[in-house]
């Protein structure tokens, strides 16, 4: 009986302990933390976080890493809405215009994963230089083309992707629902096909296990590491325009850390960077860990100067606690085999 | 014994070799000065880039940058990558200047307690790295972000300025006629270079590097030796931040942000491996300088801050593809 209750306690993922952790001292600090409104808002909010952090767990699955998420979830809202404002500036009907705004910023982000898949697939520079390579150059890109600030836009189509489903679905409970955690909810399964029912899924896991294995067997190991980059800077940009639908403008630093809170989701959901271990389930967790613990520093008032710092330090914690917990549970697997 | 030493010694870097490819730079930083003389020249007042005082001042922004790449040569020539040295120097310097300014502590208790600040850093750093044994490149990012929160959050985005005159002359005086930063960089290359290239420790951290299993087998405690090199990475990175806001005067939450993408650049430049066990620290003074041409002949030539930002990132990319094709390491 009690081994069965620790099993328990074991198997649920160490992200569901902090995220309930977190919320019970959010609601005991706050009577107003724990409303279904605020519930909507945390899930409604993270959705983009969600998006990047799904590419993330790919690259982090493959044992590389991305840092350019962030600087191009920044440069692919500024393209977007750069293209989108000037087509309707040139007279183009909004509709035309937040098509081709759209396009043009998933293009931008997959043109940067492209170059930096070929830097790492082709080229074989380690991850994370070529990444940070590439967060500097996206990251002035935006700069450049934004002029170093924010693009206004003023469109009542594009203004769809930020919006919550009630105002097009006249369905009871729509009103919870927002059009960036729908996205977020599509590309989940979407993602979730690709890793679990396709052979790009199979080859990303089996590159990130064994790498000179997978080539041995006949993976095409370029080729599948390149599209990995590729798909991770489809979703940053899809998070960018998302971003830039939700405030209505492009800012061009808006990205500035994202790379960071999407790579913690990824760990904290399980997925470690040594042996292709974890999923796409356990980053919806880790996902709501960044979020509850950011969501609950600003309801129980705490200054906005200190919840940067604040989540940081909370994520870097549940990092290390999710890390310890998995060795502790990879050991009691090991003493219970020894013991058979 | 004997077979420990010899183990040792066959990790022990070629010094012969670390000269030549500091040579080989050397002419390379020769060609580079002279096209940035010719591309520079005004025909109003000549070769802007040679004058005395420019060089000068080429020479004290590359000791800064020399300062904390010193530091990430130690900790890629043992482990691995330190991204938290630019937030490092904002938190330890604004610690330092609001201990000066706002708090009125005499400024060697500051100094001391920044560089302890950087210290303690570094050793979470090496911690995380040994013990909760992330990979140094997530390890480093995370404090990256955390430590840049706190430093944000002390100075809420002011700006602290006009510190005592006995702090600014780390920065603004001279030593024999000689700028205090290059002092301090000569100081800290000379002892750097001691260790690591005539010391035990020295060799414990290449021989850490470049293959970690071996080194615990012949007896090195190969975590100790990650920790330690980390430590002096957030140790110099605290040093230089001292020494750019003495020269500065002035210290802000973001004044290391922009140091991290150079300083990656020239550790690279300088030939040191990104996979361990191979640092130059001639090859990373030369690249410094290199680094601080590069970036005085773009402000001579006025060119916008985002646009030295983009050819930083791409120096970046660049300097590991011509590594890689140029395939002198593996």
């Amino acid at each position: 009986m009690k081994s069965t209750t620790l099993s328990f306690l074991v198997r649920v993922p160490s992200a569901a302990w902090v995220v309930l952790l977190l919320m019970f001292i959010f609601t005991t600090v706050s009577g107003r933390y724990l409303t279904v409104g605020n519930i909507v808002n945390i899930i409604d909010q993270n959705s983009m976080l969600l998006i990047v952090a799904l590419g993330a767990t790919l690259v982090l699955l493959s044992e590389g890493i991305d840092l350019s998420s962030g600087s191009v979830l920044s440069l692919s809202g500024v393209t977007c809405v750069y293209v989108m404002k000037y087509l309707m500036l040139s007279g183009t009907s909004n509709t035309i215009a937040m098509f081709a705004g759209v396009l043009v910023g998933l293009l931008t982000g997959v043109v940067m994963g492209a170059i930096t898949g070929a830097l790492i697939a082709i080229s074989k520079l380690p991850p994370f230089i070529a990444t940070l390579g590439m967060m500097g150059v996206a990251g002035a890109l935006s700069l450049v083309a934004a002029n170093s600030s924010a693009i206004y836009i003023n469109n009542p189509v594009f203004v769809f992707f930020g919006s919550k489903l009630d105002r097009y679905i006249d369905w009871p409970l729509m009103g919870y629902v927002s059009v960036p955690t729908f996205i977020a909810a599509i590309v989940f399964v979407a993602v979730w096909i690709v890793l679990y029912y396709t052979s790009f899924g199979r080859y990303i896991i089996a590159i990130g296990g064994n790498e000179s294995g997978a080539r041995l067997s006949g993976v095409d190991i370029i080729r599948w590491k390149w599209a990995i980059y590729v798909m991770s800077g489809l979703l940053a940009s899809l998070g960018g325009i998302i971003l830039a639908a939700r405030i209505e403008a492009a800012d061009s630093i808006v990205g500035v850390g994202w790379e960071f809170d999407a790579i913690a989701a990824a760990i904290l959901g399980g997925t470690s960077f040594v042996k292709g271990k974890g999923g796409i389930a356990g980053t919806v967790l880790g996902v709501l860990v960044i979020g509850v613990a950011r969501n609950g520093l600003n309801v129980i008032g705490m200054p906005t100067l200190w919840v940067p710092a604040l989540t940081g330090t909370i994520v870097i914690l549940a990092i290390v606690f999710e890390v310890m917990l998995s060795r502790w549970k990879e050991r009691k697997r090991w003493v219970r085999q020894g013991l058979r | 014994m004997g077979a420990a030493r010899l183990t040792l010694k066959s990790f022990a870097p070629d010094s012969d070799r670390s000269w030549r490819g500091g040579a080989a730079r050397l002419l390379v930083l020769l060609l580079l000065c002279a096209f940035v003389a010719i591309v520079t020249r005004n025909p109003d007042r000549g070769f802007i880039f040679l004058n005395a005082n420019n060089l000068l001042n080429v020479i004290r922004n590359a000791s800064i940058l020399i300062i904390i790449a010193v530091g990430q040569t130690i900790t890629l020539t043992a482990k691995d990558v330190d991204l938290s040295c630019g937030s490092v120097i904002s938190l330890t310097s604004v610690v330092a200047a609001v201990m000066m300014n706002r708090m009125g502590i005499y400024f060697p208790f500051a100094i001391a307690t920044a560089l302890l600040l950087g210290i303690a850093l570094g050793l979470i750093n090496g911690l995380l790295i040994t013990y909760v044994s992330l990979p140094p490149f997530i390890a480093t990012y995370g404090t990256l972000w955390v430590v840049f929160g706190f430093a944000y959050l002390i100075l809420r985005g002011a700006v602290v300025y006009g510190f005592p005159t006995g702090f600014r002359f780390i920065g603004n005086g001279t030593a024999f006629g000689i700028p205090m930063p290059i002092v301090v960089s000569a100081i800290v290359f000379a002892i750097s270079y001691f260790v690591l290239y005539h010391t035990t420790l020295g060799r414990r951290l290449f021989a850490t590097g470049a293959n970690a299993e071996a080194a615990k087998m012949s007896g090195i405690r190969e975590t100790r030796i990650v920790i330690i090199a980390y430590v002096i990475s957030g140790f110099l990175a605290a040093l230089a931040g001292i020494v750019l806001i003495a020269y500065t005067n002035g210290s802000e939450a973001v004044v290391g942000a922009t140091y991290l993408l150079p300083v990656i650049a020239v550790v690279v430049m300088g030939g040191t491996s990104l996979t361990g066990g191979q640092g130059s620290l001639t090859g990373t003074l030369v690249a410094a300088i290199i680094m601080a041409v590069i970036n005085n002949c773009m402000n001579i030539l006025a060119i916008p801050a985002v646009w030295q930002q983009l050819a930083v990132g791409l120096m970046v990319v660049g300097t590991v593809l011509i590594d890689r094709w140029a395939g002198k390491r593996g």
